[in-house]
């Protein structure tokens, strides 16, 4: 119930907070063209209950801070006010000049005496030197040289010489009351040195405050969030293990030269997996079905089902083959972009053309898209279920794993094994019919999809006649044993499981996404499409994925971003063990377990200017979009 | 009859029995395919809700399809899970916790993003082109490279050792908030701001300028047009960033368990399940019925305001 309470209580004092800063800020600047003194009053306010916030929490005032925040509120009220209520102009810089060291006089009296600093006049001139030379050149560049300018700068280089140059500690009364009083006095006759608003002027300040207060908050948490958090751990990744001394590139070369980061010394199994074979193989049918088709069509190569999908599974074949040879974190997570951006994005399309103008479509869709919901963490639990492999000797309780064993330890010539026969075997023979069919109806898409198709049957159905299919192995007495699949801890592939938790979520998103730019190509060209005789495979090739390359990048684009960065399910599957570390998952082992700033930093900027391309990709479509 | 007359005339000519046949078995495959997808994508949320509702010696003794057809189902584990014993998952606490952080993580990016999105889209200032786009570049900034520098933050502040003398500037107080809710919050609303501001600025642009001229003609200054014109209009586009937020903040895992470390009370749902995940074995029987928990509050709002949702995910993703 504590617990309960408590955050409550925090949610209501965070939303209210931010609904009054809001609300307040804008009803603060809407004094501004008709209630001047009020709003200086106000913002002189705020001011000095910053200012002497500030102080206090310093440690640097004596007293009561509490006191000292009101009475600063107070003090500074006054100090902006006063000047304002001087009809004179050459009396006002006078008034604040006098407010200002009264105010100094205070702050120097309180000040605590093991702060007060030591000064030397040679060090003050110095500084008020650079800085109003600093303003003056600047200001004169832009063609205008303000006297409060001047005065304001000039306070700035007194602060610096004395506080920042002297030495604070050793100081006296006398040097404690100089480093305060003249920077209050001058900063007072600023005040009073501006040309007075007058309405006009008071209508332009109020459109830039207003700017200021829509654009404020959000700036302010871009910036402390995001802008400068990056640009310290891009200081903190050239540093050492606790952020102290610098080691230029050291880090990086760690990460790039580590054998878990980078191991290609494999790289010869490339060409001695059955995986490359296949895919050439496959890659090789693709091409010469659609150099086929395309000489029927008078072009090159033909798009069309049996040319992409043959040639498009043979390359997905290939880069296994690769990435089972080259292992380490960064490769992990390179095949992590490469086949979850791909099968979530094809398998996305595909169930948006297939559920398009389905019956059930929306149902089917949202059953799809439902994944998205579930967190990443959920995600991995519920796919670990369908993963586990328990001991031969107990049942299995995973669904792939009860499978994979029940069917090696069917007993030969049960109804089971032969269900199994029958259907594989009654699958094949339709398939190679279909084929057939085919091609004597000249559909080459009917012919070459359906025998594609009745390969892998075929090959199941001659793993269960012969050699075996299945998990099983022989035991001690020659009785077969079950032998499970560990999914989650038999590398390399265990990384491909944990894969396809990752595009069983993403699926449905760019199912979404594709499906409404589906809906959106015009019916006028389908149908004309359709008028010309084309078939439903050349009216989705040559008209609908034309239309809709633009949204296929804007998710690949997505996805890559959101890839590279996986982290929580590889946490909660392996935490990176039997070779599925990922790069933001040793960035957070070594930041956040072992504190080593400069090693976790590093990691972190590699995934940084991994997605800079993706960044700069954006930029320009925007800066397109804006013309 | 209707249907093979059609497909005789759809492929032009004579195609005999066999091929009318076959067509339409053809013609029926994309059905079955897109079926046999939804049912691949049901069936792993499916088994572990059905798990969730076994003991633990039936989930030990068989996979959940023996439960079909042996039923025996309770509740125990929904119970044991929620209730906060050291034998058990003590996931209540962790609800209220993950509410604790998402609905603070929802509303006030959304009140910081809808202001500086009316003021990129209507509100003309210098620099506000490029200003606007840096922004919105931000985007796609993975959240790992603030993280560290975040933390330090808000375990200890932000102090500046002035060059070449021993004096510690204090320029951000440590207000202690590391291993807090608060943190967390914080956290992300930064990392939440460029997207929102991005979907709500596509939205509020698109609003018809005449409206905003009308209105400034009747002397309405920008804050009474945000309130009383803006907000109002842009409820679709609001609704649905909010659902996105409270889904992505509900779920989230890295923020969480970075900010608030070593603070377990603190812990929200998807923290906990983790850890329950991490013990092999023990608690393995009450896992499912933890993560069911876990998601039920997001699969509640996804099912309930799906079609928000999906504009929301249009929205951000397709220019219109």
């Amino acid at each position: 119930m504590h617990a309960l309470t408590g955050a409550l209580w925090g949610i209501v004092a965070a939303i209210g907070a931010s609904a009054l800063l809001f609300v307040g800020v804008n009803r603060l600047f809407d004094l501004i063209v008709d209630r001047w003194r009020l709003f200086l009053g106000l913002i002189g306010a705020l001011i000095g209950a910053g200012f002497f916030a500030v102080l206090v929490g310093n440690r640097v005032l004596d007293g009561s801070g509490t006191t000292w925040v009101i009475g600063g509120a107070v003090l500074f009220a006054l100090l902006a006010v006063a000047p304002d209520l001087v009809p004179d102009p050459r009396l006002r810089p006078v008034v604040g000049a006098v407010m200002g060291t009264g105010i100094g006089v205070l702050v120097a009296v309180a000040v605590d005496a093991a702060v007060r600093p030591t000064v030397s006049p040679r060090d003050l001139i110095v500084m008020v030197g650079i800085t109003v030379g600093v303003y003056v050149v600047i200001s004169a560049a832009r063609g205008r040289i303000r006297p409060g300018g001047v005065l304001v700068s000039a306070a700035l280089g007194w602060v610096a010489g004395a506080w920042l140059l002297g030495e604070v500690g050793g100081g006296s009364p006398t040097s404690m009351a100089l480093a305060v009083l003249v920077p209050f006095g001058l900063l007072g006759a600023a005040l009073g040195a501006g040309k007075r608003r007058e309405r006009t002027r008071r209508y332009d300040l109020q459109r830039q405050t207003r700017v200021g207060a829509f654009l404020g908050p959000a700036m302010f948490f871009v910036s402390m969030g995001l802008v400068v958090p990056l640009i310290r751990t891009i200081y903190l990744s050239l540093h050492d293990s606790r952020g102290r001394v610098w080691v230029g590139l050291k880090n990086y070369g760690d990460v790039l030269t580590n054998k878990r980061s980078l191991d290609l010394e494999d790289w010869a199994n490339i060409f001695g997996s059955r995986l490359t074979y296949l895919g050439a193989a496959l890659l090789v049918i693709g091409l010469v079905a659609g150099l086929w088709l395309g000489r029927r069509r008078g072009r090159l190569l033909e798009p069309a089902a049996s040319s992409i999908g043959p040639a498009s599974v043979g390359v997905f074949l290939l880069m296994f083959a690769m990435f089972a040879s080259l292992r380490g974190t960064v490769m992990n997570n390179l095949w992590w972009v490469i086949v979850v951006t791909l099968l979530s994005t094809v398998l996305g399309l595909a169930a948006a053309v297939l559920a398009d103008r389905a019956r059930f479509e929306s149902l089917a869709k949202s059953l799809i898209f439902m994944p998205m919901a579930i967190s990443f963490v959920g995600a991995g639990i519920i796919w670990r279920f369908m993963y586990i492999a328990r001991p031969p000797q107990k049942p299995q309780t995973g669904l792939f794993n009860a499978i994979w064993v029940g069917l090696g330890t069917l007993e030969p010539s049960s109804t089971g094994h032969l269900t199994v026969i029958v259907v594989l075997g009654g699958v094949t023979a339709a398939m190679l019919g279909l084929s057939i069919f085919g091609t004597r109806r000249r559909q080459p898409d009917i012919a070459i999809g359906s025998a594609l198709v009745a390969l892998p049957f075929l090959w199941l159905l001659y793993r269960f006649l012969g050699p075996g299919l299945g998990g099983v192995e022989t035991g001690p007495l020659g009785n077969p044993i079950g032998k499970p699949i560990l999914f989650v801890q038999e590398g390399p592939f265990n990384n491909v499981w944990m894969m396809v938790v990752l595009i069983w979520i993403q699926t449905g998103f760019a199912m979404v996404i594709l499906s409404a730019a589906i809906k959106a190509v015009p019916a006028e060209l389908l149908e004309a499409a359709r008028v010309d005789g084309a078939t439903d495979g050349q009216v989705f090739f040559h008209v609908t994925l034309p239309t809709i390359v633009p949204t296929i990048s804007v998710i690949v684009t997505a996805l890559i971003v959101l890839v590279m960065k996986v982290f929580d399910i590889v946490r909660v599957m392996t935490n990176g063990n039997f070779g599925t570390q990922v790069i933001a998952n040793e960035m957070w082992q070594r930041a956040f377990t072992e504190f080593n700033l400069g090693l976790g930093s590093a990691l972190a900027v590699v995934l940084f200017l991994s997605v800079v391309p993706v960044m700069g990709m954006n930029i320009r479509r925007m800066q397109r979009n804006e013309v | 009859m209707a249907t093979t007359r059609e497909t005789t005339s759809a492929t032009g000519g004579s195609v005999g029995r066999v091929g009318r046949l076959v067509y339409g078995f053809l013609r029926s495959v994309p059905t079955w395919v897109l079926w046999l997808l939804v049912l691949i994508w049901t069936v792993p949320t499916g088994s572990l809700f059905l798990n969730s509702f076994r003991t633990r010696d039936a989930q030990r003794r068989s996979g959940w399809w023996a439960s079909i057809g042996e039923g025996g189902w309770t509740l125990d584990n929904y119970i044991d899970v929620l209730s906060s014993s050291r034998q058990t998952g003590g996931l209540a606490t962790a609800v209220v916790n993950s509410f604790a952080i998402a609905i603070p993580a929802t509303v006030i990016p959304i009140a910081i993003a809808a202001m500086a999105a009316y003021a990129f889209a209507w509100i003309p200032f210098k620099g506000r082109e490029w200003l606007f786009v840096l922004t919105v570049s931000l985007l796609a900034l993975p959240n790992q490279v603030a993280l560290l520098p975040l933390l330090q933050l808000f375990a200890g502040g932000v102090h500046w050792t002035v060059p070449g003398s021993s004096t510690v500037v204090t320029l951000f107080p440590d207000l202690s908030l590391a291993g807090s809710a608060a943190a967390v919050w914080l956290t992300h609303t930064s990392f939440a701001l460029p997207f929102a501001i991005f979907l709500l600025h596509n939205y509020i642009a698109s609003l018809p300028a005449e409206l905003f001229e009308a209105a400034r003609i009747d002397g309405a200054d920008h804050f009474t047009i945000f309130w009383r014109l803006v907000v109002p209009l842009s409820v679709p586009a609001l609704a649905a960033f909010t659902i996105f937020q409270f889904l992505w903040t509900w779920n989230d895992y890295l923020v969480a368990l970075t900010m608030l470390g070593a603070n377990g009370s603190a812990y929200p749902a998807t923290i906990k399940i983790a850890s329950m995940a991490g013990e092999f074995g023990r608690l393995e029987h009450l896992l499912s019925a933890g993560a069911f928990v876990q998601a039920g509050v997001p699969l509640l709002v996804f099912f309930a305001l799906q079609r928000f949702f999906v504009r929301g995910l249009l929205a951000g993703s397709v220019k219109s």
